[in-house]
């Protein structure tokens, strides 16, 4: 089997340096294929560990293959834990990488970057498969770093476009926040268990009991830190600003980094750590929360998005934000299951709304759309289909995983779980609306596309319809027949821990589960089927039957309307207090040490600023080395007078 | 108090009065008698402590040498005094403050009450014949023979650095060309012009 | 007295190495006294055959038993032969880059190695300084050297003034070490490191005693951190970096840098490390002040050296908390760091001289705009040591700040590990910046890479050498740690 594994990794890798260095040479089509080969060999392999794991039970592989450094008694190695979790995720990547790869040929067609863009890809699909395959923590770190790389340098890839390149950098600094905090998080489970092997950490958590660190458990604090790194890769909020700017990057990428695997990365990380989230209650419950938040308030932005792209991001933020959730209250299987049905229905919208944004050569405003169904059929089924699975229409892939969520949730008994609950059912609401708002707005209604466009709008290439099809098939139907035994029978039991005594959502859920058939009928007697029936038939009020009524709506709440128009201002704050203070500070301190305080402050008066930049050709100033030799007496001064007098050991005691 | 004693302070006065009105002198010649003014009281004191050897070479390699140059250098350079004191006003208030609060400090940890001779004995009296030269050149050259190398090679990478920084580039060099001398022609000497005198007024 | 002294010319092979070079420099001196014009290229290749074959007899000597001679003033150990020997790969990659430079600003002289090969054997002795006053020695040996080096540009507009500044300034200093040394010396009674150590390490220590050693313990700290360029006593270092010749730079900002680390080890680690409770919380509050100015302060930076002299600061902020933890490893992690920095910081000097033309300097931070397009391969190489230096895995600059981290973290300076980390994430911001003139923006002007072919060899490997060791440091770490 080892070999097996190590196939599923590298083939992509192979793929990405292949078409690296000689795909210049090679030319689009080798490049291509070779690519698309390399991921083809990890589905059908990641299928075959799927089936050797999950469906026939066989035994968890837990190995280090290399070892990478030792320190002292520190054992850094590469290895791989293969288990159920490790399996679905294999399958869910390598599928979406794989669709993904074929809808790149008709995507990328005219562009010059097509065989660096295979390269990228592919190195991506290889770096994810890393970070879901680790058994230790700095595998996982180093993976996630990597798919981080890859994600900056898709974003910027047309760096040719101001926005892409600022949406590249903010991207880069928010995940530097995320990341430092994850990374602090390993430091401290390094620190208490002296390993960071997942089976040694788990295996020896009890070290963590009665300690504290800042006033909260240990524990706490590492779940905290943890969950910072989850939030910057999975886009919780507050830092979730770089996901929309994201989408300045290709579609394909939007589709499979930027939906359905990257930003799932830090949803599966919580799960791998559920041994340790399940000791701290605290831990669990500002997961729930945030994720509450994310949930509810970045799909209400989703409705006043008119950027095709944007809106499916934005969905994409609420939705990773009822993943959230559910880890938050321990139903770490409901989240992983929401993962899979999302990143098929998801990666399906982005390539549906790539595929109209081909046909309207690169228009993405949905206000310039409309009636594009006759003229792109396949596209408007498939991305009714993905839509339905959105919202959660029963039946679809959608459906039973938020349903679950929701009914989790509703278990709960953590601290705020009914706010919770709320939230996640008004988020229906919302869901239905901005998803069915976009689709109206797309698909139906007159046509407000430019005359020019419409006589070329045709449906798009087989190589981008045929992911459409492939992906809305699981879309509609892999809930139906995954959530019995996902939830309730074990498919990821031997990867996640449950304190079942003391949260309960899982158990719970399973007494009231009666067969996925049984559900369909029973949700037209719940709330958030109501909530979602109410949110299709208000976006349709609104984009197809009275227009008008949204903009008196605009009107009537325009404070609202600017609120969510300005992204609830995060953008304006990080501007203006990280970027714009970090600037402050660095000015502040670039004069207090380069320009010479002591003239101004010291010695009022002789406010000559020295000049700093070397262009200027400056004379030997006496007064200048004269402020660097008195600013090292005067710290000379500052240290004596600290080591005599203050710090842990004064030398000398003064007695008056 | 003793003789010696009187002496020490005699000599301490001079030497931390001088050394003050070097620095606050305004100008630099007078700058450098104080500074050799204070190295003669330090020889001094070097000779209470029977360290002959250094006063001496202190004397003649200091004040003999260095000091002697450096007025020179003073001499033939033409020093503004005016932009020299331009700040100097402004920065003595703070410069004295910080300075008197150091040496504050350094009074309490290495003055009379940490190094005083109830805490240090005074070092035994050599006897009459004995040789400050001699022993310093065994030491120089047998237990500290490897800092007087490294010395050495200081004092190599001085004269490198006075070379290198003020020697010119080639053409301001004069050498000769032996070469050139030989093959030289009449022509490039001499040239002959005839001159026009359009008035002889001046006859 | 007279009958005590033994010399024991069987002992000198342990300073062969610094035996060799000395004499070495002077034949190179001589020799490039009579060289004409057209054969100066002689004194490049014989500065680069002694250090090769001085670097070789450091190699020897790796492994050979803790010796000590000349009078307790001259230690052996490996952690000084390995210091060698990495003091002498990175002059001679420094010299490889140099030379292009110095050809292209007409530097080119003999002295210029000279005294380049001085400053090494200063860096030598300050490595094997087993007494304060070699320690001095050496140091005032490579300081005086590269004073001159700076000022031999004379016509290079603030090379004069920066070589005054720094000459004034690291008076200043030598004279507070010299000062805190007297008083160590005055209160122990030796210059010798054994015996301060077992001085200092006495349990009877006297509140006296404690207080007068560390009292000159402070003095010995500000000197270190002068040299190691920490702040509050980092002002000369914008400067320098800015003002001097690149290759100079160059020279001043990395190699010097493993000397004062091991100067530092031997005074306040062999001799004092008794006193390790009261000189780490100095050391914590400068570490800490040196990465949280270096890191903002580099944000305002247009100019590329001025930048690289900021990143420095806060380095030596890294390498200063791994000697706050008080254990070997964190020793251990702080040479490793120190090397990685010294690694790093050649190869992103390389790149500047490499984009040197005559009479123009590549070191505004505009003029890589656009050198994605016109050198790909050496934009690949600076992203490469830019994402090294902001330590983003897997580059070698990674595991250097990651071993420091772990330590701390281990060592139970928690909140210091994320003081830290913070200033990190900022610090990435200005590397950033870099990057992105270099692939995102476009340039008017054409970028021409007319480096000889050695140096773009050299650079490449330099550059590569810091992702692949990335990847296997294992190697390196167990080297680092073995030293203590």
């Amino acid at each position: 089997m080892e070999n097996i594994y190590l196939t599923i990794a590298l083939a992509p890798l192979l793929g990405a340096i292949i078409a690296g260095f000689f795909g210049g040479m090679l030319g689009r089509k080798a490049t291509h294929t070779i690519t698309i080969l390399g991921v083809l060999v990890s589905t059908v392999l990641a299928l075959y560990v799927f089936n050797h794991h999950v469906l026939e039970k066989g035994e968890i592989f837990n190995q280090n293959l290399y070892t990478w450094m030792q320190i002292g008694s520190l054992n850094i190695s590469v290895g791989f834990l293969i288990d159920n979790l490790t399996s679905v995720m294999l399958v869910v990547v390598s599928f979406v990488s794989l669709m993904v790869h074929i809808y790149t040929i008709g995507y990328m067609d005219d562009d010059d970057g097509y065989t660096k863009f295979f390269s990228y890809i592919s190195l991506f699909t290889f770096s994810m498969f890393m970070l879901v395959m680790s058994n230790n923590f700095m595998q996982l770190f180093f993976g996630w770093e990597a798919v981080g790389l890859v994600s900056y340098l898709l974003i910027g890839f047309w760096h040719h476009k101001e926005s892409a390149v600022e949406a590249n950098l903010k991207a880069f600094l928010v995940n530097r926040v995320g990341d430092f905090g994850f990374l602090l998080g390993i430091g401290l489970v390094l620190a208490f268990s002296g390993s960071l092997d997942y089976a040694e950490v788990f295996s020896s958590l009890d070290n963590t009991t009665n300690q504290q660190l800042w006033g909260l458990d240990l524990i706490t604090v590492i779940c905290l830190l943890l969950f910072v790194g989850a939030m910057g890769k999975s886009a919780q909020v507050p830092l979730h600003v770089w996901l929309p700017g994201s989408m300045e990057g290709p579609t394909p990428i939007s589709a499979l980094i930027h939906a359905a695997t990257m930003v799932t990365a830090g949803i599966f990380m919580v799960s791998r750590m559920s041994p340790m989230f399940e000791l701290s209650d605290v831990a669990l419950t500002v997961v729930m929360v945030i994720g509450a938040i994310t949930a509810l308030f970045m799909g209400l932005l989703g409705i006043v998005q008119n950027d095709i792209k944007k809106v499916v991001a934005y969905s994409t933020l609420s939705q990773l934000g009822y993943m959230t959730v559910a880890l938050g209250v321990s139903a770490y299987s409901v989240a992983i299951f929401h993962l899979m049905t999302h990143a098929f229905f998801k990666a399906l919208l982005f390539l549906g709304a790539g595929s109209v944004i081909v046909a309207m050569h690169h228009e993405q405003d949905i206000r310039k759309m409309g009636g594009l169904r006759k003229k792109m059929p396949i596209t408007y089924w498939t991305a009714l289909v993905g839509t339905l699975a959105l919202i959660g229409f029963p039946g679809f892939a959608g459906f039973y995983s938020k349903d679950m969520i929701i009914e989790a949730v509703h278990f709960s008994s953590l601290p705020y779980a009914e706010w919770v609950y709320y939230a996640v059912v008004a988020g229906v609401f919302i869901t239905a609306f901005y998803s069915f708002r976009m689709f109206f707005l797309v698909f139906h209604g007159k046509s407000r596309v430019d005359h020019h466009t419409e006589e070329h709008l045709h449906e798009s290439a087989p190589s981008i319809t045929f992911p459409l099809i492939a992906l809305a098939i699981p879309s509609a139907v892999i809930g139906y027949f995954t959530i019995d035994p996902m939830l309730f029978n074990g498919w990821l039991d031997n990867a996640i821990t449950i304190d079942a005594e003391k949260h309960v959502s899982m158990t719970e859920l399973s007494n009231i589960f009666h067969g996925a058939a049984a559900m369909i009928p029973h949700a037209v007697q719940t709330l958030p089927f109501w909530m979602m029936v109410g949110g299709i038939a208000t976006a349709w009020v609104f984009s197809l039957y009275r227009t008008q009524w949204a903009d008196w709506v605009q009107n009537k709440f325009h404070r609202t309307n600017y609120a969510l128009e300005s992204l609830y201002g995060f953008d304006r704050f990080n501007e203006i207090v990280f970027v714009g203070g970090i600037k402050k500070l660095g000015n502040l301190l670039w004069k207090v040490s380069d320009m010479g305080i002591i003239d101004k402050i010291a010695v009022n008066g002789s406010a000559r600023l020295v000049g700093f930049i070397g262009s200027v050709v400056r004379p030997i100033q006496t007064g200048y080395v004269y402020h660097y030799a008195f600013f090292m007496i005067f710290s000379l001064l500052i240290i004596l007078t600290w080591v005599l007098f203050a710090g842990d050991n004064p030398l000398l005691q003064i007695e008056f | 108090m003793t003789f010696d004693q009187i002496l020490f302070y005699v000599f301490s006065f001079w030497f931390i009065a001088s050394s003050l009105a070097m620095i606050f002198s305004r100008n630099a010649a007078k700058a450098v008698l104080f500074l050799i003014l204070s190295f003669f009281s330090a020889a001094s004191i070097w000779i209470l402590l029977e360290a002959e050897f250094l006063a001496i070479t202190l004397i003649l390699v200091y004040v003999g040498a260095v000091m002697v140059l450096f007025l020179f250098v003073i001499k033939m350079l033409n020093i503004d005094k005016s932009t020299l004191r331009a700040k100097f006003a402004g920065y003595l208030p703070l410069g004295l403050i910080v300075a008197a609060i150091i040496i504050a400090e350094m009074t309490l940890v290495l003055g009379g009450n940490q190094f005083g001779l109830d805490v240090v004995a005074a070092p035994a009296r050599h006897a009459a014949d004995y040789s400050n030269i001699t022993v310093l050149a065994m030491q120089l050259y047998t237990t500290y023979v490897y800092p007087f190398e490294l010395a050495a090679v200081l004092l190599l990478i001085a004269i490198i650095a006075a070379i290198t920084l003020v020697h010119r580039n080639e053409l301001n060099r004069k050498k000769q060309s032996i070469s050139e001398q030989v093959n030289v022609q009449a022509k490039d000497r001499v040239r002959l012009v005839s001159i026009n005198s359009p008035n002889k007024e001046n006859k | 007295m007279m009958n005590t002294f033994q010399f024991d010319t069987a002992l000198l092979l342990v300073a062969l190495p610094e035996i060799f070079l000395l004499s070495s420099i002077v034949v190179i001196l001589l020799v490039d006294l009579f060289l004409t014009k057209g054969f100066k290229q002689v004194t490049y290749y014989l500065t680069q055959f002694s250090l090769f074959i001085t670097g070789l007899l450091a190699f020897n000597l790796i492994g050979h038993p803790e010796t000590v001679i000349f009078s307790n003033s001259f230690v052996l150990d490996n952690m000084a032969s390995v210091f060698k020997v990495f003091m002498m790969g990175a002059t001679m990659v420094a010299m490889v880059y140099s030379r292009h430079y110095l050809t292209q600003h007409s530097l080119f002289r003999g002295e210029y190695f000279v005294l380049v090969l001085l400053s090494v054997l200063g860096m030598m002795v300050m490595v094997s300084g087993y007494s304060l006053l070699t320690l001095y020695l050496g140091l005032e040996i490579l300081s005086l050297s590269l004073y001159t080096l700076i000022a031999i540009a004379r016509e290079r507009s603030g090379a004069i003034e920066a070589a005054l500044k720094y000459f004034v300034l690291g008076a200043i200093a030598s004279g507070l070490l010299l000062y805190g040394m007297s008083m160590i010396y005055g209160i122990s009674g030796s210059l010798n490191i054994s015996e301060i150590s077992a001085f200092a390490s006495d349990a009877n220590l006297g509140s006296r005693e404690t207080l007068i050693i560390n009292f000159g313990l402070v003095f010995l700290v500000i000197g270190i951190a002068f040299k190691l360029g920490a702040v509050p006593f980092h002002m000369w270092v914008p400067d320098v970096y800015q003002g001097s010749p690149t290759s100079v730079t160059m020279f001043l900002s990395t190699v010097p840098k493993i000397a004062a680390v091991a100067m530092l080890v031997r005074i306040l680690i062999d001799g004092l490390g008794a006193m390790h409770p009261y000189w780490s919380d100095l050391f914590m509050v400068l570490a800490l002040l040196s990465i949280a100015l270096g890191s903002v302060v580099a944000l305002m930076q247009t100019n590329i050296k001025r930048m690289l002299a900021y990143s420095t600061i806060s380095h030596v902020g890294f390498i200063m908390l791994g000697f706050v933890t008080g254990v070997v490893t964190g020793y251990g992690a702080a040479t490793f760091y120190v090397l990685v920095y010294v690694f790093m910081s050649l190869a992103a000097f390389g790149i500047i001289i490499l984009l040197n033309k005559k009479g123009f300097e590549a070191d505004q931070i505009s003029d890589y705009k656009g050198l994605s397009k016109h050198s790909p391969w050496f934009a690949l190489m600076m992203l490469i040591v830019i994402l090294s230096m902001a330590g983003v895995p897997p580059m070698l600059g990674f595991y250097s700040k990651f071993f420091i981290l772990q330590q701390l973290v281990s060592a139970g300076f928690v909140t210091i590990a994320i003081i830290a980390v913070v200033f990190a994430v900022i610090s990435a911001y200005y590397y950033l910046q870099i990057i992105k003139s270099m692939y995102f923006e476009d340039s008017e002007k054409e970028i021409v890479v007319s480096a000889p072919m050695d140096m773009k060899l050299i650079l490449s490997i330099n550059a590569i050498l810091i992702l692949v060791i990335g990847l296997f440091p294992d190697f390196w770490m167990k080297l680092a740690l073995s030293l203590f």
